[in-house]
């Protein structure tokens, strides 16, 4: 029994640390130096000369170290100070198009908490900066081992892919100040190519995706070619007596959509 | 006696999956796709062979051994293209990250390169390697890509005598090493955005 045991353990530890066979165990975390520049440039090229904290105490960010599907890689960002911040924008630095969402929150908003899927081409860091109301930065960073997330191919015909496209669906969880959203859409990447033709699928996203609740702005997200198909975003929002959610999401294409969503009861 | 039949059992799926998530290792070597006589004109991006006649198939701790003999890396593993549809504002900044100090032609891969470009290709790989034909030469890209497997049958017929070819490509070494990012060489920049390019 005692050998059984030492082998599964031996064998669960082999599964769950095969690296650490060999010699020349990876130790790359994202703090290279040409990592550190490459983040340079791109929050430069973002956010100009306006300086940029650590963001420890103020924002989070949650994501697999080594992602099961690159087209598909959950992202959890968590704003420590909610009532502080007034936006998120989400950077995955070694993506060809690396400014993946900016998410600005509106009076009926919480950034607390917000959950994306997105896309990474390479192994790369994915930056979360958090803006306050009087325009500061805060940032902080995950390291994600992933690769051809932008470029997997869809595995239907472009015509399959944008059946039913802009329907939307909206689960609210029973706490009534936390909801997902779900819109179908293939946010085409531009860098898919059909596998029959063998011609890239040109871009189409969604560009913006606004949620209100009653007549106040839940959040705005500005998307990008980095955010995965069939976009699922988890949110947080303030409650109150408004009895309706309405959702308005337009493509790159500038086909738009709108749909609403009764608002769960509230409970005291 | 069947405990211990089990236990191996479990062990022996164990080392499977660790190693099957492990491009690093030689686990190439279990396709079934046969060597063409000429350059690989088909899908780039699907099964290639076990084998190159007249070079040698290494897996990433044979080119981490190889390395002290100071290779040259050729990368020839795709530029990202610039996505028809985009609009204007978005921030396009494309980088390729290879193994460090390898020399990147894009598109080189290609079994149907012009001859000009083919003259190019080699008199710059000639450059790079002082003449010296028995001066060891790694290719590679990505797991699954002809393009390494063709530039490595291209430096075989043109008569170098120490062609690498590693299979795992940058997937494979990035398991166990940083990478660089690296620019194209000079004539191999991607084509602009519009009409086809070459296959990934």
């Amino acid at each position: 029994m005692k050998l059984l045991r030492s082998l599964v353990i031996a064998a669960v530890f082999t599964t769950a640390y095969p690296a650490a066979l060999l010699a020349g165990v990876s130790m790359i975390d994202g703090s290279e130096p040409e990592r550190q520049a490459r983040w340079e440039e791109l929050s430069e090229y973002i956010f100009g000369d306006r300086p940029i904290e650590a963001g420890g105490d103020l924002i989070t960010i949650e994501a697999p170290t080594r992602a099961q599907d690159p087209a598909l890689v959950p992202i959890t960002v968590k704003v420590l100070k909610k009532d502080e911040v007034q936006a998120i924008h989400l950077v995955i630095d070694d993506n060809p198009s690396p400014y993946a969402a900016r998410i600005k929150f509106g009076p009926a908003g919480d950034p607390s908490e917000i959950k994306l899927r997105v896309r990474v081409n390479d192994y790369t860091n994915i930056h979360a900066v958090a803006e306050t109301a009087d325009g500061r930065l805060y940032q902080t960073r995950a390291f994600v081992k992933a690769s051809g997330g932008c470029s997997a191919p869809i595995g239907v015909s472009d015509a399959e892919a944008l059946k039913g496209v802009g329907q939307m669906k909206m689960k609210f969880d029973d706490n009534a100040k936390t909801a997902t959203l779900m819109i179908r859409h293939p946010n085409f990447s531009g860098m898919q190519m059909n596998q029959v033709t063998r011609l890239y699928t040109p871009a189409r996203y969604l560009d913006e995706i606004k949620v209100s609740y009653g007549d106040k702005t839940v959040f705005e997200i500005k998307g990008d070619i980095s955010l995965s198909s069939d976009p699922v975003i988890g949110f947080s929002y303030n409650p109150s007596d408004e009895s309706e959610f309405t959702v308005r999401a337009v493509d790159t294409k500038g086909e738009r959509w709108e749909e609403t969503f009764a608002a769960p009861a509230r409970i005291n | 006696m069947t405990r211990l039949v089990l236990a191996s059992r479990v062990l022996l799926a164990a080392v499977s999956a660790a190693l099957m998530i492990l491009p690093v290792a030689a686990a190439e070597s279990t396709s079934h796709v046969p060597e063409p006589r000429e350059l690989w004109t088909g899908p780039m991006a699907s099964d290639t062979p076990a084998t190159l006649e007249g070079a040698q198939v290494i897996d990433v701790p044979a080119l981490e051994k190889l390395l002290a003999e100071k290779p040259l890396l050729i990368d020839v593993g795709p530029a990202d293209r610039k996505p028809d549809g985009l609009p204007a504002s978005t921030i396009w900044k494309p980088t390729h990250r290879s193994i460090p100090g390898a020399v990147w032609f894009p598109g080189a891969g290609s079994g149907e390169l012009p001859d000009e470009k083919v003259e190019a290709l080699l008199q710059r790989i000639g450059e790079l390697t002082g003449g010296n034909k028995s001066a060891p030469v790694v290719t590679f890209c990505r797991p699954k890509c002809w393009a390494s497997w063709n530039i490595g049958k291209r430096l075989v017929k043109a008569g170098y005598t120490s062609v690498y070819w590693l299979p795992a490509g940058v997937t494979g070494w990035q398991e166990r090493n940083d990478t660089s990012p690296v620019e194209p060489e000079a004539g191999w920049t991607p084509k602009p955005s519009g009409g086809q390019s070459a296959a990934k």
